[in-house]
């Protein structure tokens, strides 16, 4: 199968790019998409040139690296998977196959389709966690949990960090990124103690790294390798408008909505 | 965690888009409401609007705070359109949407229009610089014939046309608007979500239809002077 | 010279550990504010050692080569996790998880350390739900379980088919809390590169910045690796693209003892490859052989059509060799197996590397809606990679490096030969023995991290008094100059082979003679092989770009250099140990109809190699005394 391959370069993150052309002929349609680069780039590196530079890992969907924007939608043509699981099969000989990488204020390139997403790390620092101490856990059957709501909680915790939400929402924002783990911890007991300060200090942190607000145009969703619901959003939604009540503090102790640990 | 009670953040004013955009989408929808009585006859149109006349100072708190919400939502909207533009400086080279519609990604478009016609509309029918002399006419009970107004206004295929077209960006804007304000307030059910999607486009259909019907019913001739 | 001494605490298995937490040293409060701690790696190990070592009050200093630590590959595992809280009440308890772990490793672990791990796994399931990890539930509200790999209770916790991912996003958030209070210092995409040794004790590390290419020291008062397996070593297996030895490796050669290299745990249904470059095998559930009879054509070469074949002309061969568990055998038997019907030139499939998993009977007996039901996002998984309709054609599977039980060696408190290094998670060789169960890597990742290590390193650091030592010391800039020599030499060569091309041929040698089946003529001739393929590397070896950009091809090649030396250690280790045992499997060990035989006069030990430059690995032996219970023979047929 012939194909055409249209691949941004970009030599570092002040130099600038551009769409460079491939012509390659050695693709089977039992190859992934990544293996087919692996074959371009093995190509390239005997011609003595630099071989595109692109984030992959696990290679099975899960560990969230890979970051292709494949004919203008990211994580290409097929739903609910990432491109480390799509095959040649889905194209035909003689396409012109355009990849990019993520683009967003916050997720600077490093090289080609390779982009920094450290902002996303600094979004879960600045919340997503439950300030518990290793040792001296409960037994974990103490908290029931009702199997829907772990389901639920699942549903949302199933987010891989791959940014895929960011880099299709037109205004480049991390809305989906944030509302699944403020609904995943806010749906638990555990998580629900710091609800409050979690969801505004994450959405503060959201801001402060250069992403958009949420358009509601729900184009993360179609794109998210786990299908992760936008229905998150509303949730995350309605967590801040609650937060924003429940962060003037108690009338007794003014102070109460900054105690404890930090 | 970072100590944090100040909620100054992007989703805060999108709150506040919202409640603001969802209080104009009421404006509009009773304004298209009242302005049906266009097809009661003119009594009927003059009569409310010499009602509205009869209480200046509701009418004018209430245009006040009208224009209060219409300014906090613009500025508001403008503030957001310029981070999220800003959230994506190098734009891509190929881009295909999957499920955003035309209209939602033209908000700041159709909100721009919107308020350029918003401006067009109050100098060329309240204000009335279109024509002065149209202006000022009464009627017969001496009230101010706002009905001869809209009749010779939308005979008019010039106004009939911007007025069309107005429409047009009131209603791709108020369909993604509603919706969108419904998921921003976190109004979201698993049963009822696809009532509060179709929401956006109906209140869009319901005003727009509304507004339509009297400009084609005075453009065709069958409201009469 | 090494002495391997693993410091078990005497007494009774069930009071050791408790004991060893009484008599071990501490360090004040104060004094963990002064003193830092370089953890490198974030999967399970890496993530909660890290998280937990800040929240002692440790300096932390944290290191991985992903861009975040949320990637490490803990994050693929899909099973679930064991612990003995017996919520079941079916009559599990820690005393029946050490037994089925010491077994399952076919009698070649330390008891001490299996007891406390099955001791310590009841905690990690509260700890983890203390987090927030969402477990699979009841409707009740309690927690659910699962039995898993052929165990006789139901003690495997679960998130749906991604517990790694949930387990290691549990020990993320964690981590990324110490790094909000500054008590760990999070370096992502920076890869560990030499050890540095000073007067014996480990005192740092030399890393390269993967983005802007610097090669810097950083110093601390001990190391912590939590660097994962060396599946990868084979080339093609089922461990993502970037899993290496480079970490622990590279520490042996400072003098860290490597255990048991040459045990590697061969999964035995994966998809097979579908073309030759393809270095990724994806993993199908072991759960698939629970419904799905494996066969081959009975004759060799028969290239015609899975319906074809007519049911006299086909070889159920695992129900025909183990007619007891037939297709359930255990994960070593079932792989060896197939193995040999692809020798025997019956293999399906490209390059004849596969055998059918056929669900035909199931699904006459039961209807397609019932596979789909209980497979059906397996079966929509192999029609994406190979676009094949299991429900109507046989699916094909062949076995996959997966797991490795070897690793650098450490004593009863995780520490390494060399003082201050202490080693965790899969990186370690302790408590899998010859071969590890389904579901109990997890465990011992976060037992390690969470529960383990934090106790013990504060032993060493209270005992060793050591002082801060500066970048500028002379050990260090010797080996940031070895590092940064060694980084020159791959981009002078400038050769004609890419390293993908070396790492590929090193792989088929050790798969091919290191791999499920080993024998004295195979091990030999590759360890005649390595070298002269490691010869041409060096002078033929292509990598483009600069040193002091994000390179990506020269991050691969200095990992395609380790697995050509390491390769050699792997088959030394084989070659030692005459006997076969869990995934050991050496031909010329086992019985008249082809059981392995164990040989626990001679080789009931750990084998623990010492790194001697110019010269091969000199061999210690960590004798294994087992006081508890006795080694028995596994039989499956």
């Amino acid at each position: 199968m012939k194909l055409t391959l249209k691949i941004w370069r970009q030599q570092g993150p002040h130099d600038n790019g551009r769409l460079v052309s491939y012509e390659t002929d050695e693709v089977s349609p039992d190859m992934s998409f990544l293996e087919m680069l692996d074959g371009v780039n093995q190509r390239l590196i005997l011609k003595g040139e630099e071989p595109v530079a692109f984030e992959h890992d696990c290679r099975e969907g899960i560990c969230g690296s890979c970051s292709l924007v494949i004919n203008g939608v990211p994580h290409g043509p097929e739903r609910g998977m990432a491109a480390c699981q799509l095959y040649m099969r889905r194209f035909s000989a003689g396409d012109v196959i355009t990849i990019e990488p993520w683009r967003a204020r916050a997720f600077p390139i490093i090289k080609d389709l390779v982009v920094d997403r450290s902002a996303l790390d600094r979004l879960m620092q600045a919340g997503g966690y439950i300030s518990i101490n290793t040792g001296g856990a409960v037994d974990g059957n103490v908290l029931l949990i009702g199997k829907e709501q772990a389901e639920t909680a699942m549903d949302a915790a199933s987010c891989i960090g791959c940014g895929a939400c960011v880099a299709a929402c037109k205004n480049a924002s991390a809305t989906l990124f944030v509302a699944a783990k403020v609904s995943h911890l806010g749906t638990l007991p555990q998580g629900k103690p710091e609800r409050a300060r979690r969801v505004a200090a994450m959405m503060e942190a959201m801001d402060r790294e250069g992403f958009g607000a949420c358009g509601n145009q729900y184009e993360c969703e179609a794109v998210c390798p786990k299908r992760i619901s936008t229905r998150f959003i509303a949730m995350l939604n309605r967590e801040y408008l609650r937060a924003g009540f429940v962060a003037s503090g108690s009338p007794a102790e003014p102070d109460s909505s900054q105690a404890g640990p930090d | 965690m970072r100590r944090s009670n100040q909620f100054q953040t992007s989703l805060s004013s999108k709150v506040a888009v919202a409640l603001s955009g969802l209080g104009l989408a009421g404006f509009v929808s009773f304004h298209m409401l009242g302005n049906l009585q266009v097809f009661e006859g003119p009594a009927a149109l003059n009569g409310y609007a010499a009602f509205l006349r009869e209480m200046p100072i509701v009418l004018w708190s209430a245009r006040l705070g009208l224009l209060t919400v219409a300014v906090a939502h613009i500025a508001l909207g403008i503030r957001l359109a310029l981070q999220n533009r800003r959230a994506r400086p190098v734009a891509y080279a190929v881009r295909e949407y999957r499920v955003a519609s035309m209209a939602s990604r033209t908000m700041a478009l159709t909100g721009s229009l919107l308020l350029l016609f918003i401006v067009f509309h109050i100098l060329h029918l309240t204000v009335g610089l279109g024509d002065p002399s149209v202006h000022d006419q009464l009627d017969e009970r001496g009230h101010r014939d706002v009905y001869g107004k809209v009749i010779q206004a939308f005979h008019n295929p010039f106004y009939v046309a911007l007025y069309c077209a107005g429409q047009l960006v009131l209603g791709m804007h108020l369909s993604h608007a509603v919706s969108g304000s419904l998921q921003t307030l976190g109004v979201e059910h698993a049963a009822l979500i696809r009532l509060f999607r179709a929401a956006g486009p109906a209140v869009a259909l319901f005003v727009v239809m509304g507004n339509l019907a009297i400009i084609f019913a005075v453009f065709l001739g069958l409201v009469r002077p | 010279m090494i002495t391997l001494d693993p410091k078990i605490p005497p007494g009774p298995l069930e009071t050791k550990w408790e004991r060893r937490r009484f008599t071990e040293k501490l360090v004040s409060p104060g004094n963990k504010r002064r003193i830092k701690i370089i953890v490198v790696g974030t999967g399970l190990a890496g993530a909660s050692a890290a998280s937990t070592l800040g929240q002692l009050g440790y300096q932390v200093e944290c290191f991985c080569f992903q861009d975040s630590p949320r990637r490490a590959h803990s994050i693929a595992a899909q099973g679930g996790i064991n612990a003995a809280k017996n919520y079941q009440d079916d009559g599990d308890s820690v005393a029946r998880l050490f037994y089925d772990t010491i077994k399952g490793g076919d009698f070649r672990s330390r008891e001490a350390n299996v007891y406390r791990l099955a001791q310590v796994s009841t905690q990690i399931i509260d700890q983890c739900v203390a987090l927030g990890v969402p477990f699979a539930r009841e409707y009740g509200g309690q927690l659910a379980n699962r039995s898993f790999g052929g165990v006789q209770v139901a003690r495997t916790f679960y998130c749906r088919g991604q517990t790694g991912q949930q387990l290691l996003l549990g020990a993320y958030s964690a981590l990324c809390w110490q790094v909000e209070r500054g008590q760990v210092t999070m370096r992502p995409r920076t890869e560990m590169l030499d050890l540095v040794v000073i007067d014996g004790h480990a005192r740092g590390i030399v890393v390269r910045d993967l983005v802007t290419g610097r090669i810097t020291a950083h110093m601390a008062h001990a190391v912590v690796l939590a660097t994962g397996g060396y599946g990868n070593v084979y080339y093609r297996s089922t461990n993502a693209s970037s899993c290496n030895v480079t970490a622990t490796y590279r520490a042996w050669k400072q003098g860290a003892a490597f255990a048991n290299p040459c045990f590697t745990q061969i999964h035995p249904t994966a998809i097979p490859p579908a073309e030759t470059h393809q270095a990724k095998l994806t993993l199908m559930s072991e759960s698939l052989r629970n419904d799905g009879r494996l066969w081959v054509p009975s004759a060799p070469a028969d290239r015609r059509l899975p319906e074809e074949i007519p049911l006299s002309e086909r070889d159920y061969f695992l129900e025909r060799r183990y007619p007891r568990f037939g297709n359930l055998v255990p994960r070593d038997v079932a792989s060896r197996a197939v193995k040999a019907m692809c020798d025997e030139g019956r293999g399906v499939g490209p390059g004849g590397h596969g055998v059918y998993l056929d669900f035909a009977d199931v699904i006459e007996r039961h209807g397609v809606d019932v596979v789909r039901e209980r497979y059906g996002n397996l079966f929509e998984m192999y029609q994406r990679i190979t676009g094949e309709d299991a429900y109507r054609v046989p699916m094909r599977i062949y076995p996959a490096p997966h797991y490795t039980m070897g690793g650098l060696w450490v004593d009863y408190n995780l520490m390494s030969t060399i003082p201050g290094l202490f080693v965790i998670g899969e990186a370690n060789f302790a408590d899998h023995g010859a071969n590890r169960l389904g579901a109990s890597s997890l465990m011992q990742g976060l037992a390690d991290g969470y529960f383990i290590l934090p106790y013990t390193i504060g032993h060493y650091l209270a005992s060793a008094k050591a002082t801060l030592v500066g970048e500028e010391h002379r050990a260090s800039r010797a080996a940031v100059e070895r590092v940064t020599g060694l980084v020159a030499t791959l981009l002078r060569a400038n050769g004609r082979r890419t390293a993908a091309s070396f790492h590929r041929e090193v792989g088929k040698i050790l798969w091919d003679h290191c791999g499920m089946a080993r024998s004295k003529a195979g091990l030999t001739g590759a360890l005649k092989a390595i070298p002269a393929l490691r010869e041409e590397f060096w002078r033929d070896v292509a990598v483009p770009g600069s040193g002091e950009t994000f390179n990506q091809e020269l991050e691969y090649a200095g990992r395609v250099a380790d697995f050509l030396e390491f390769a050699e250690l792997l088959c030394h280790d084989a070659l030692h140990r005459e006997e076969s045992c869990g995934a050991h499997f050496r031909e010329e060990y086992q019985t008249a109809d082809g059981e392995p035989q164990r040989d626990d006069e001679r080789f009931a030990h750990v084998a623990a190699w010492e790194y001697r430059q110019d010269d091969s690995p000199l061999l210690h032996k960590e004798p294994l005394a087992f006081e508890f219970v006795q080694p028995t023979t596994r039989s499956y047929q």
